[in-house]
């Protein structure tokens, strides 16, 4: 299966990912940071200290002013982009899946910070290392494993390929905790960057402190919720015994289409209160139905909220 | 603890299906859904999470609220309060006579007045009570005074209307002495008001609601029905039957007469409105049997269309006149058409083998034990108190009497005459004022009739009444002619046999085909058979005793079906037709069933909306 059309990649490719704050990263990239070092962009002067490069002495300034200055350049380094993915059971449902959106979703940021010289890295929850609540997750396939090593840090373009495939070989499976993943993802992190939460955020016990872990560690926070069709206005009426996929736990519901509407209305708050909470703290919020046109939240709404440019 | 409507119990069987909507179980569909977190939210959303909510609008809550209204509505038992007073005692006289039968209302007179009656018995206070009486042949009491409707409603389903003339006096006699002595008490009449006169009836102060049912008159019936030797053809008999419209418009239909079930002659009829045709038919005939008369036309009152009459030959008269030689007296008995007379000087034994004796001034050494004609003889058996007068005036005469018909006595004088104070078993028919001159009765079995005088000593046998007298006498004491007469009762009356042998047991086959038994005391010397409400051919065996007995309607004011607004009871008293309707019609079971239905509905509603 292919994540991305080469169409979509096409156009995917003129974008840069905006970085509201200066890198902070201390390998190279293509960003401007408040490091100095080489780079074609002026940043400062400074006095000359006996064992500097010659090279970058200012010697305009010294025929005006007969004192050596050493001219500073700023140094880009990249933009560590991590994308948190939710790869629970609840993503499994929905028609399309709503895994299958978040992994397009996630390939495509992915792709665009590759072609920035920015570094990726996939972070899946649950994850096997963090020996997550679920059992499930133990039962990885040594195949999975490599690949979510391998997403651990991508750089370049041309790993791209590698990249896509790897994040093809990811499976949805198990419970998460959210909140956990988020925190242990932000301390993980050696340097902050862009983050990307890719959820349907239902977890029942919230969602809160895993985003402002995130925002405390300084990372600068995009979220996508996905969710499926079924859950927005659910096609099934009647007397229903529900089984949640994640925790089995039972909930049975009398559901008729005379409470369509006010079912609607709970999600719809459910959904509000998300934003609400995200903007709160400077999170850009996205709210995407798993049956979403790719290409309108990718090439429209993201860029509109200017996650890239 | 009575129940006033025990029938409601029925809705218990409802009970059962309640339990079967509950037994059965909600099927939920077992569903895995990624998360019940959003259907957590949603149910914490839609129950109250505080006692109150905003009302919504609902069906179901309609429905509820409808279905709780209907349920106090009728437990306050909600009734229409009209005009009718309380009573405390009703009395239900129901007209069961044929006119009854009319179908002009639907399905007939005798079904609407029940119908009615009904109601007024739903009406009834929990105090109140009611008596039931069925106006037919005879006055029925249905039901004694009671307030269990559920009695009073089985005596009503029990009536049943018979072919019978109406005899309303004693049911009114009756509903007199059951509300004389009560305060607050009413009688409902439910009648047409097809009652031939209720003069001899006068009550002012009986306190009588009178329900008219019937709308029209559109109806031929046969009134009269009677078979004679043909006077102008001694071989034939001659049918006199007699078919009146009692609607206001021509009518039209076919009169047949048959003999002993085979068809006769057929005569189309087209009879102007309150008009009356009589017919006659002549028919030789062989043998004893039945001539049934019937219209065939289609009109309201179906019991007046068919009338039967038993017509026995003619056979001679043994008549014995004991005389000492009186011509006169001889040729008028010899007049008479059929008479074998004989004559003799004295009568020494009980007059066996004569039809009857005519004893002229003749002290007999043995007195006769058949009908007797005596020409002032005196037997002290017969009368008290003889005395002679002389030259009685005749002061009257009954000239309803068959011996007096046609025999008026102007102009008559008489020398002397016995008179004698009239005995019970007799009445006068011919009246002076001292006494009686003429007594005619039955005594036992024996017909009498006593002259106080001598023939030869008035001037009677020079009047054309004497002879018509004669005639008349031999037609009255020949037993075959009262045995015939006997024959032909109207519906409803009884019929009497007198037994010549003793017998244990009868029969009766009645119109219908049924077989009834009649158990007979050894002694009696006659029978009396008075299940005869059905019109029709009766046949009664008893012994050897073989007799054919008809029992018709044949009354005008019977057949005269048109509903009266008013009755007219003796001279001065007239009672309308009321309009009065029943009064606390209550509506409570109205409205539980339509509760029933809003809580079916209401359950239907649920389950189309759930699913």
């Amino acid at each position: 299966m292919s994540l991305l059309t080469p169409e979509l990649l096409r156009r995917l490719e003129q974008f840069q990912l905006l970085a509201a704050r200066r890198a902070k990263s201390s390998a190279k990239g293509e960003r401007r940071s408040r490091a100095r070092g080489q780079s074609v962009e002026f940043a400062d002067h400074r006095s000359y200290v006996p064992g500097d490069d010659f090279r970058y002495l200012d010697w305009n300034l010294f025929g005006r002013l007969d004192k050596l200055f050493l001219k500073l350049y700023e140094e880009e380094r990249e933009l560590p982009v991590r994308i948190f993915l939710d790869a629970s059971e609840s993503m499994t449902f929905g028609e399309p899946r709503k895994f299958d959106f978040a992994r397009q979703v996630a390939a495509a940021i992915g792709y665009v910070a590759l072609c920035g010289f920015d570094r990726v890295s996939v972070v899946p929850f649950p994850n096997t290392e963090h020996g997550t609540q679920s059992g499930q997750a133990g039962a990885l396939t040594s195949e999975e494993l490599a690949a979510r090593g391998a997403l651990r840090s991508v750089r370049g373009k041309k790993s791209s390929m590698q990249f896509f495939q790897n994040l093809n070989a990811l499976t949805a499976a198990g419970g998460a905790d959210f909140n956990e993943a988020l925190r242990r993802g932000a301390l993980e992190a050696r340097h902050t960057g862009l983050a990307i939460v890719l959820s349907d955020f239902l977890d029942p016990a919230g969602y809160e402190s895993g985003l402002t872990a995130l925002v405390g560690r300084g990372f600068q926070v995009n979220v996508v919720q996905i969710l499926a069709p079924e859950e927005l206005a659910p096609t099934t009426f009647g007397d229903l015994r529900l089984v949640d996929s994640e925790s089995g736990g039972l909930q049975e519901v009398t559901f008729g289409r005379y409470r369509m509407k006010a079912y609607q209305q709970t999600v719809q708050n459910f959904i509000q209160r998300l934003r609400e909470f995200t903007t709160k703290r400077g999170i850009n919020f996205f709210m995407a139905p798993s049956n979403m046109d790719l290409q309108d939240l990718l090439l429209k709404q993201l860029r509109k909220s200017e996650v890239w440019g | 603890m009575n129940f006033l409507a025990p029938l409601a119990f029925a809705f218990a069987a409802s009970i059962p299906v309640v339990i079967v909507f509950y037994l059965l179980k909600r099927k939920r569909v077992v569903k895995l859904v990624s998360s019940t977190l959003l259907w957590q939210k949603f149910l914490a959303d839609t129950q109250a999470s505080a006692p109150f909510q905003k009302l919504r609008k609902n069906w179901l809550l309609y429905l509820q609220i409808l279905l709780l209204a209907l349920a106090v509505l009728a437990l306050t038992r909600p009734f229409f309060a009209t005009t009718a007073k309380p009573a405390q005692l009703r009395v239900v006289i129901l007209d069961g006579s044929a006119s009854m039968q009319a179908v002009d209302e639907s399905p007939s007179r005798f079904e609407r007045a029940r119908t009615e009656a009904l109601k007024w018995v739903d009406s009834l206070e929990p105090t109140d009570q009611m008596v039931v009486l069925l106006a037919g042949a005879n006055t029925e009491v249905k039901q004694s005074a009671t307030s269990e409707k559920a009695a009073l409603r089985r005596a009503l389903q029990a009536c049943a209307p018979s072919d019978s003339p109406t005899r309303l006096v004693p049911a009114l006699k009756m509903a007199e002495s059951l509300v004389r002595d009560r305060r607050s008490a009413e009688v409902h009449l439910f009648s047409d008001g097809a009652v031939p006169d209720l003069t001899e009836f006068e009550n002012k102060a009986l306190p009588l609601i009178y329900h008219k049912v019937g709308q029209r008159a559109d109806n031929l019936g046969i009134t009269a029905l009677d078979a004679r030797a043909n006077p102008e053809d001694a071989t034939q008999r001659a049918i006199y039957a007699s078919v009146a419209n009692f609607s206001s418009n021509t009518m039209s239909a076919d009169l047949e007469i048959s003999f002993q079930g085979s068809l006769l002659e057929t005569r189309p009829l087209t009879i102007p409105g309150g008009q009356t045709a009589p017919q006659v038919f002549k028919a030789s005939q062989a043998k004893d049997g039945v001539f049934t008369v019937r219209l065939t036309g289609k009109d309201d009152l179906a019991a007046d269309n068919e009338a039967s009459i038993v017509s026995l030959l003619p056979k001679s008269v043994n008549v014995l006149l004991v005389t000492r030689g009186n011509r006169l007296l001889e040729k008028a008995l010899r007049a008479v058409a059929n008479v074998q007379l004989a004559v003799a000087n004295d009568l020494t034994d009980a007059g066996a083998g004569f039809d009857f004796i005519v004893l002229d001034g003749i002290v007999p050494t043995s007195w006769p034990k058949g009908n007797v004609l005596a020409f002032r003889t005196v037997n002290t058996n017969w009368v008290e108190s003889v005395a002679a007068v002389e030259a009685p005036v005749i002061v009257d005469w009954k000239s309803t009497h068959p011996l007096l018909r046609y025999a008026g006595f102007d102009n008559v004088q008489i020398v002397q005459s016995l008179t004698a104070r009239a005995p019970t078993w007799a009445v006068s028919i011919l009246e002076a004022p001292q006494a009686p001159l003429i007594l005619a009765g039955d005594l036992g079995r024996q017909r009498i009739v006593w002259v106080g005088f001598d023939p030869l000593e008035s001037n009677w046998p020079l009047r054309v009444s004497f002879p018509i007298f004669i005639a008349n006498a031999v037609d009255w004491l020949n037993p075959a002619n009262a045995k015939n007469s006997q024959l032909l009762i109207k519906a409803g009356d009884p019929f009497r046999l007198a037994l010549s042998e003793s017998v244990k047991s009868a029969e009766v086959k009645l119109p219908d085909g049924s077989t009834k038994q009649i158990a007979v005391d050894a002694t009696a010397n006659e029978i009396v058979f008075g299940d005869t409400a059905k019109q029709g051919v009766y046949h009664l065996r008893a012994g050897t005793n073989e007799t054919t007995f008809c029992a018709d309607l044949l009354d005008s004011a019977e057949s005269n079906i048109r509903p009266r607004d008013e009755l007219k009871f003796g001279e001065y008293t007239r009672v309308t037709a009321t309009t009065v309707q029943r009064t606390n019609m209550e509506l409570w079971r109205t409205l539980a069933a339509i509760g029933l239905a809003v809580l079916l509905f209401e359950w239907w509603w649920y389950h189309r909306r759930t699913v």
